[in-house]
Protein backbone atom coordinates (compact mmCIF):
# COMPACT_ATOMS: atom_id res chain seq x y z
CA UNK A 1 0.00 0.00 0.00
CA UNK A 2 2.08 2.58 -1.34
CA UNK A 3 0.30 5.78 -0.49
CA UNK A 4 2.61 7.60 -3.81
CA UNK A 5 4.71 10.72 -3.87
CA UNK A 6 4.20 13.84 -1.14
CA UNK A 7 2.11 16.60 -3.06
CA UNK A 8 2.99 20.21 -1.97
CA UNK A 9 0.16 21.87 -2.09
CA UNK A 10 -4.21 21.51 -0.75
CA UNK A 11 -5.17 19.05 -4.33
CA UNK A 12 -7.63 21.89 -6.12
CA UNK A 13 -11.04 20.75 -7.86
CA UNK A 14 -10.38 19.24 -11.85
CA UNK A 15 -13.29 21.60 -12.80
CA UNK A 16 -12.50 25.53 -10.62
CA UNK A 17 -9.97 26.59 -8.48
CA UNK A 18 -11.91 25.65 -4.94
CA UNK A 19 -10.24 23.31 -2.85
CA UNK A 20 -11.34 19.63 -3.44
CA UNK A 21 -13.58 17.12 -0.96
CA UNK A 22 -13.22 14.54 -3.15
CA UNK A 23 -11.50 12.51 -5.25
CA UNK A 24 -13.03 10.37 -8.16
CA UNK A 25 -10.97 7.14 -8.39
CA UNK A 26 -12.35 5.81 -11.60
CA UNK A 27 -12.56 9.57 -13.14
CA UNK A 28 -8.59 10.95 -11.57
CA UNK A 29 -10.81 14.27 -11.43
CA UNK A 30 -10.63 16.03 -7.72
CA UNK A 31 -14.31 17.56 -6.99
CA UNK A 32 -14.87 20.76 -5.12
CA UNK A 33 -18.28 20.39 -2.76
CA UNK A 34 -20.19 22.43 -6.08
CA UNK A 35 -18.97 20.40 -8.37
CA UNK A 36 -19.29 17.11 -5.91
CA UNK A 37 -22.96 17.47 -5.48
CA UNK A 38 -23.69 18.25 -9.17
CA UNK A 39 -21.60 15.39 -10.20
CA UNK A 40 -23.55 13.17 -8.14
CA UNK A 41 -26.90 14.41 -8.76
CA UNK A 42 -26.34 13.99 -13.00
CA UNK A 43 -24.85 10.40 -12.58
CA UNK A 44 -28.11 9.95 -10.44
CA UNK A 45 -30.46 11.04 -12.91
CA UNK A 46 -28.05 9.35 -16.05
CA UNK A 47 -29.03 5.64 -13.73
CA UNK A 48 -32.55 6.86 -13.83
CA UNK A 49 -32.55 7.70 -17.55
CA UNK A 50 -30.60 4.59 -18.79
CA UNK A 51 -32.42 1.86 -16.16
CA UNK A 52 -35.71 3.12 -17.30
CA UNK A 53 -36.82 2.82 -13.15
CA UNK A 54 -38.94 6.00 -13.27
CA UNK A 55 -41.92 6.82 -15.44
CA UNK A 56 -43.97 10.07 -16.27
CA UNK A 57 -46.96 9.82 -13.45
CA UNK A 58 -44.74 7.29 -11.09
CA UNK A 59 -45.53 7.66 -7.08
CA UNK A 60 -42.09 6.65 -5.49
CA UNK A 61 -42.29 5.61 -2.14
CA UNK A 62 -38.56 6.26 -0.30
CA UNK A 63 -37.80 3.72 2.21
CA UNK A 64 -36.31 6.48 4.58
CA UNK A 65 -34.61 4.78 7.52
CA UNK A 66 -32.89 8.08 8.40
CA UNK A 67 -29.70 6.67 7.76
CA UNK A 68 -26.84 8.33 5.69
CA UNK A 69 -27.95 6.84 2.05
CA UNK A 70 -31.84 7.23 2.36
CA UNK A 71 -31.27 10.35 3.60
CA UNK A 72 -29.05 11.22 -0.02
CA UNK A 73 -31.68 9.61 -1.79
CA UNK A 74 -34.43 11.31 -0.41
CA UNK A 75 -32.71 14.60 -1.05
CA UNK A 76 -31.38 14.06 -4.51
CA UNK A 77 -34.99 12.86 -5.33
CA UNK A 78 -36.26 15.72 -4.21
CA UNK A 79 -33.95 18.14 -6.55
CA UNK A 80 -34.36 16.02 -9.54
CA UNK A 81 -38.48 15.78 -9.21
CA UNK A 82 -39.34 19.13 -10.94
CA UNK A 83 -37.67 17.57 -13.72
CA UNK A 84 -40.38 14.72 -14.18
CA UNK A 85 -43.30 14.91 -15.29
CA UNK A 86 -46.02 13.92 -13.05
CA UNK A 87 -43.64 11.76 -10.90
CA UNK A 88 -44.59 12.26 -7.17
CA UNK A 89 -42.47 11.34 -4.01
CA UNK A 90 -43.42 9.66 -0.43
CA UNK A 91 -41.53 8.88 2.10
CA UNK A 92 -42.13 5.60 4.22
CA UNK A 93 -40.11 4.37 7.52
CA UNK A 94 -40.09 1.34 9.09
CA UNK A 95 -39.21 1.37 12.83
CA UNK A 96 -38.07 -2.50 13.14
CA UNK A 97 -38.24 -1.62 17.41
CA UNK A 98 -34.49 -1.91 17.61
CA UNK A 99 -33.77 -0.13 21.32
CA UNK A 100 -30.72 2.01 21.22
CA UNK A 101 -31.04 2.64 17.20
CA UNK A 102 -33.99 3.41 15.95
CA UNK A 103 -35.15 5.53 17.81
CA UNK A 104 -32.51 8.33 16.70
CA UNK A 105 -32.62 7.21 13.03
CA UNK A 106 -36.90 7.51 13.33
CA UNK A 107 -36.42 11.35 14.14
CA UNK A 108 -33.87 12.14 11.71
CA UNK A 109 -36.07 10.62 9.00
CA UNK A 110 -38.91 13.11 10.74
CA UNK A 111 -36.85 15.83 10.54
CA UNK A 112 -35.60 15.37 6.95
CA UNK A 113 -39.36 14.93 5.47
CA UNK A 114 -40.38 17.93 6.87
CA UNK A 115 -37.51 19.74 5.82
CA UNK A 116 -38.62 18.71 2.32
CA UNK A 117 -42.14 18.96 2.97
CA UNK A 118 -42.31 15.16 1.81
CA UNK A 119 -45.68 13.04 2.10
CA UNK A 120 -44.35 10.86 5.08
CA UNK A 121 -46.00 6.90 6.17
CA UNK A 122 -44.17 4.76 9.12
CA UNK A 123 -45.62 1.29 10.19
CA UNK A 124 -43.79 -0.41 13.01
CA UNK A 125 -42.71 -3.99 13.49
CA UNK A 126 -44.98 -4.32 16.87
CA UNK A 127 -48.14 -3.03 15.12
CA UNK A 128 -47.54 -5.34 12.30
CA UNK A 129 -46.03 -8.52 13.57
CA UNK A 130 -47.14 -7.92 16.83
CA UNK A 131 -43.27 -7.63 18.33
CA UNK A 132 -40.82 -5.59 18.18
CA UNK A 133 -37.72 -7.11 16.47
CA UNK A 134 -35.86 -6.68 19.82
CA UNK A 135 -38.25 -8.93 21.03
CA UNK A 136 -38.76 -11.46 18.12
CA UNK A 137 -35.20 -12.05 18.47
CA UNK A 138 -34.18 -12.91 21.99
CA UNK A 139 -31.79 -15.81 21.53
CA UNK A 140 -32.21 -15.80 17.85
CA UNK A 141 -29.98 -13.02 17.96
CA UNK A 142 -27.35 -14.47 14.88
CA UNK A 143 -30.57 -14.69 12.57
CA UNK A 144 -31.37 -10.86 12.96
CA UNK A 145 -30.41 -9.69 9.44
CA UNK A 146 -32.54 -12.80 8.18
CA UNK A 147 -35.24 -12.33 10.04
CA UNK A 148 -35.19 -8.36 9.98
CA UNK A 149 -34.77 -8.29 6.22
CA UNK A 150 -37.85 -10.61 5.60
CA UNK A 151 -39.82 -8.95 7.83
CA UNK A 152 -38.73 -5.38 6.55
CA UNK A 153 -39.31 -6.51 3.01
CA UNK A 154 -43.09 -7.01 3.86
CA UNK A 155 -43.04 -3.71 6.36
CA UNK A 156 -41.82 -1.78 3.04
CA UNK A 157 -44.24 -3.48 0.67
CA UNK A 158 -47.33 -2.61 2.63
CA UNK A 159 -46.69 1.07 3.69
CA UNK A 160 -45.90 1.64 -0.22
CA UNK A 161 -49.24 -0.08 -0.97
CA UNK A 162 -50.84 2.26 1.77
CA UNK A 163 -48.88 4.91 0.26
CA UNK A 164 -50.32 4.17 -3.41
CA UNK A 165 -46.83 3.95 -4.33
CA UNK A 166 -46.07 2.49 -8.07
CA UNK A 167 -42.18 2.21 -7.34
CA UNK A 168 -40.24 1.79 -3.77
CA UNK A 169 -36.97 3.53 -3.69
CA UNK A 170 -34.26 1.85 -1.46
CA UNK A 171 -30.67 3.72 -0.68
CA UNK A 172 -28.45 1.21 -1.94
CA UNK A 173 -25.28 2.28 -3.19
CA UNK A 174 -22.33 0.92 -5.12
CA UNK A 175 -20.72 -0.85 -2.05
CA UNK A 176 -24.06 -2.19 -1.01
CA UNK A 177 -24.42 -3.50 -4.17
CA UNK A 178 -21.45 -4.80 -5.20
CA UNK A 179 -21.13 -6.69 -0.96
CA UNK A 180 -24.65 -8.26 -2.29
CA UNK A 181 -23.15 -10.01 -5.23
CA UNK A 182 -20.16 -11.31 -3.05
CA UNK A 183 -22.67 -12.85 -0.91
CA UNK A 184 -24.62 -14.30 -2.83
CA UNK A 185 -21.40 -15.67 -4.28
CA UNK A 186 -20.73 -17.10 -1.20
CA UNK A 187 -23.71 -18.44 -0.47
CA UNK A 188 -24.04 -20.21 -3.93
CA UNK A 189 -27.54 -18.67 -4.20
CA UNK A 190 -27.42 -17.98 -8.26
CA UNK A 191 -31.23 -17.58 -8.33
CA UNK A 192 -30.94 -14.57 -5.78
CA UNK A 193 -28.04 -13.26 -7.49
CA UNK A 194 -29.43 -12.86 -11.19
CA UNK A 195 -32.83 -12.12 -9.35
CA UNK A 196 -34.10 -8.67 -11.15
CA UNK A 197 -36.04 -6.39 -8.30
CA UNK A 198 -36.71 -3.55 -10.39
CA UNK A 199 -38.01 -5.58 -13.54
CA UNK A 200 -41.99 -5.43 -14.60
CA UNK A 201 -43.94 -8.45 -13.42
CA UNK A 202 -47.30 -8.14 -14.30
CA UNK A 203 -48.28 -6.26 -11.24
CA UNK A 204 -47.43 -9.30 -8.87
CA UNK A 205 -44.63 -7.02 -7.31
CA UNK A 206 -44.17 -3.61 -6.62
CA UNK A 207 -40.98 -2.89 -8.83
CA UNK A 208 -37.85 -1.92 -6.41
CA UNK A 209 -35.66 1.25 -7.71
CA UNK A 210 -32.16 1.47 -6.38
CA UNK A 211 -31.21 4.71 -7.30
CA UNK A 212 -27.87 5.47 -6.09
CA UNK A 213 -26.46 1.83 -7.21
CA UNK A 214 -23.25 3.47 -9.04
CA UNK A 215 -22.32 6.07 -6.55
CA UNK A 216 -19.79 4.63 -3.80
CA UNK A 217 -20.42 4.83 -0.27
CA UNK A 218 -17.68 7.35 0.52
CA UNK A 219 -19.31 9.70 -2.52
CA UNK A 220 -22.57 9.89 -0.34
CA UNK A 221 -20.86 10.35 2.70
CA UNK A 222 -19.05 13.27 0.89
CA UNK A 223 -22.41 14.37 -0.51
CA UNK A 224 -23.92 14.64 2.90
CA UNK A 225 -21.46 16.41 4.81
CA UNK A 226 -21.60 18.79 1.95
CA UNK A 227 -25.00 19.81 2.03
CA UNK A 228 -25.11 20.09 5.58
CA UNK A 229 -27.17 17.17 5.96
CA UNK A 230 -24.54 14.42 7.65
CA UNK A 231 -26.06 12.98 10.83
CA UNK A 232 -23.40 10.82 12.96
CA UNK A 233 -25.99 8.03 13.96
CA UNK A 234 -25.22 4.84 15.73
CA UNK A 235 -24.59 1.43 14.54
CA UNK A 236 -27.45 -1.47 14.70
CA UNK A 237 -26.59 -3.42 17.63
CA UNK A 238 -27.35 -6.78 15.73
CA UNK A 239 -24.82 -5.51 12.20
CA UNK A 240 -21.93 -7.73 14.27
CA UNK A 241 -23.64 -10.65 13.61
CA UNK A 242 -23.74 -10.07 9.70
CA UNK A 243 -21.86 -11.82 6.83
CA UNK A 244 -21.94 -8.37 5.32
CA UNK A 245 -19.94 -6.46 8.00
CA UNK A 246 -17.50 -9.64 7.27
CA UNK A 247 -17.52 -9.11 2.89
CA UNK A 248 -17.56 -5.29 3.52
CA UNK A 249 -14.32 -4.56 4.98
CA UNK A 250 -12.92 -7.51 2.53
CA UNK A 251 -14.26 -5.50 -0.73
CA UNK A 252 -12.92 -1.99 0.77
CA UNK A 253 -9.59 -3.47 1.03
CA UNK A 254 -9.61 -4.79 -2.17
CA UNK A 255 -11.09 -1.52 -3.82
CA UNK A 256 -8.41 0.16 -2.05
CA UNK A 257 -5.44 -2.45 -3.44
CA UNK A 258 -7.64 -2.45 -6.62
CA UNK A 259 -9.28 0.13 -7.75
CA UNK A 260 -12.67 -0.97 -9.91
CA UNK A 261 -13.00 -4.01 -7.75
CA UNK A 262 -16.68 -2.94 -7.07
CA UNK A 263 -17.73 -2.08 -10.33
CA UNK A 264 -15.78 -5.78 -11.85
CA UNK A 265 -18.42 -7.15 -9.91
CA UNK A 266 -21.08 -5.23 -10.79
CA UNK A 267 -19.98 -5.91 -14.56
CA UNK A 268 -19.80 -9.63 -13.58
CA UNK A 269 -23.17 -9.81 -12.15
CA UNK A 270 -25.16 -8.29 -15.71
CA UNK A 271 -22.83 -10.75 -17.91
CA UNK A 272 -24.54 -13.92 -15.47
CA UNK A 273 -27.60 -12.55 -15.99
CA UNK A 274 -27.37 -12.76 -19.60
CA UNK A 275 -26.18 -15.95 -19.45
CA UNK A 276 -29.05 -17.22 -17.10
CA UNK A 277 -32.21 -15.04 -19.31
CA UNK A 278 -34.80 -17.07 -20.00
CA UNK A 279 -33.23 -20.69 -17.93
CA UNK A 280 -33.83 -22.47 -15.41
CA UNK A 281 -31.99 -20.39 -12.49
CA UNK A 282 -35.20 -18.21 -13.14
CA UNK A 283 -37.74 -19.36 -10.83
CA UNK A 284 -41.68 -19.06 -12.07
CA UNK A 285 -43.65 -16.86 -10.02
CA UNK A 286 -46.12 -18.92 -7.43
CA UNK A 287 -48.48 -17.56 -4.40
CA UNK A 288 -47.95 -18.52 -1.15
CA UNK A 289 -50.15 -21.51 0.51
CA UNK A 290 -50.34 -19.89 3.51
CA UNK A 291 -50.83 -16.08 2.59
CA UNK A 292 -51.30 -15.80 -1.20
CA UNK A 293 -48.56 -13.23 -1.70
CA UNK A 294 -46.37 -14.22 -4.79
CA UNK A 295 -43.31 -16.07 -4.27
CA UNK A 296 -40.88 -18.22 -5.79
CA UNK A 297 -41.69 -21.99 -3.47
CA UNK A 298 -44.36 -23.19 -1.40
CA UNK A 299 -44.31 -20.63 1.53
CA UNK A 300 -43.40 -17.27 0.99
CA UNK A 301 -40.37 -16.12 3.44
CA UNK A 302 -42.72 -14.46 5.58
CA UNK A 303 -44.91 -17.27 6.17
CA UNK A 304 -41.68 -19.38 6.67
CA UNK A 305 -40.63 -17.06 8.89
CA UNK A 306 -43.79 -17.43 11.12
CA UNK A 307 -43.83 -20.78 11.44
CA UNK A 308 -40.00 -21.31 12.59
CA UNK A 309 -41.05 -18.88 15.00
CA UNK A 310 -44.49 -20.97 15.84
CA UNK A 311 -46.72 -18.41 14.97
CA UNK B 1 -0.64 16.71 14.96
CA UNK B 2 -4.02 15.64 16.55
CA UNK B 3 -5.80 12.80 14.69
CA UNK B 4 -9.31 12.16 16.00
CA UNK B 5 -10.92 8.97 15.04
CA UNK B 6 -14.29 7.95 14.48
CA UNK B 7 -15.06 6.81 17.97
CA UNK B 8 -14.04 10.00 19.00
CA UNK B 9 -11.10 9.06 20.93
CA UNK B 10 -7.66 10.98 20.19
CA UNK B 11 -4.53 10.14 18.82
CA UNK B 12 -1.64 13.09 18.93
CA UNK B 13 1.17 11.76 16.01
CA UNK B 14 4.86 13.67 16.42
CA UNK B 15 5.19 12.73 12.44
CA UNK B 16 6.77 15.42 9.76
CA UNK B 17 4.07 16.92 7.36
CA UNK B 18 2.22 13.38 5.55
CA UNK B 19 0.10 12.69 2.69
CA UNK B 20 -3.41 12.06 5.36
CA UNK B 21 -3.92 8.56 3.38
CA UNK B 22 -0.12 7.47 4.79
CA UNK B 23 -1.09 8.61 8.07
CA UNK B 24 -4.29 6.64 7.74
CA UNK B 25 -2.23 3.45 6.70
CA UNK B 26 0.16 3.86 9.19
CA UNK B 27 -2.99 4.09 11.65
CA UNK B 28 -4.59 0.91 9.85
CA UNK B 29 -7.11 2.62 8.59
CA UNK B 30 -8.36 1.89 5.00
CA UNK B 31 -8.66 5.46 3.21
CA UNK B 32 -11.99 4.61 1.72
CA UNK B 33 -13.68 4.36 4.97
CA UNK B 34 -13.63 7.30 6.09
CA UNK B 35 -14.06 10.76 5.79
CA UNK B 36 -10.85 13.45 6.90
CA UNK B 37 -11.93 17.28 8.00
CA UNK B 38 -9.02 19.48 8.75
CA UNK B 39 -10.32 22.18 11.04
CA UNK B 40 -13.68 21.24 10.14
CA UNK B 41 -12.68 21.76 6.31
CA UNK B 42 -13.16 18.31 4.17
CA UNK B 43 -9.64 17.21 2.64
CA UNK B 44 -8.92 14.36 0.10
CA UNK B 45 -6.70 11.18 0.95
CA UNK B 46 -3.67 13.14 -0.97
CA UNK B 47 -3.70 16.67 1.21
CA UNK B 48 -0.67 17.07 2.78
CA UNK B 49 -1.41 17.18 6.61
CA UNK B 50 0.99 19.77 9.02
CA UNK B 51 2.40 18.86 12.43
CA UNK B 52 -0.13 21.26 14.04
CA UNK B 53 -3.28 20.16 12.28
CA UNK B 54 -6.45 18.47 13.62
CA UNK B 55 -8.00 16.06 11.54
CA UNK B 56 -11.27 14.17 12.46
CA UNK B 57 -12.22 10.86 10.55
CA UNK B 58 -15.82 9.66 10.24
CA UNK B 59 -16.75 6.15 9.60
CA UNK B 60 -18.55 6.43 6.81
CA UNK B 61 -20.64 2.40 6.44
CA UNK B 62 -22.76 1.81 9.33
CA UNK B 63 -25.75 -0.72 9.53
CA UNK B 64 -25.88 -4.83 9.07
Amino acid sequence: MDPGPVRPEVPRCSLCPAPAVLFQRQTGLYLCGIHATADICDRVAATIREESMIAPGDRVAVALSGGKDSTALLMILSRLLPSWEGVSLVAITIDEGIAGYRDDTVRSAERLVQSLGVEHHSIAFADLFGDTLDELLKGREKEACTVCGILRKKALIVAAEEAGATKLATGHNLDDEAQSVLMNVLRGDLPRLVRNTGAPSSGQFLPRIKPLMRIAEKEIATWLLVNNAWTDLPECPYARHALRREVRSLLSSLEYRHPGTMQHLMESKKKIETYCAGSFVEEPIRRCRACGDPCSGELCQLCQLKKTFGR
Amino acid sequence: MKLILPDRSARVLDIPPSPLEAILLGEGINPLEVIASRNGILITEDTVVGTEDEIRLLQIAHGG
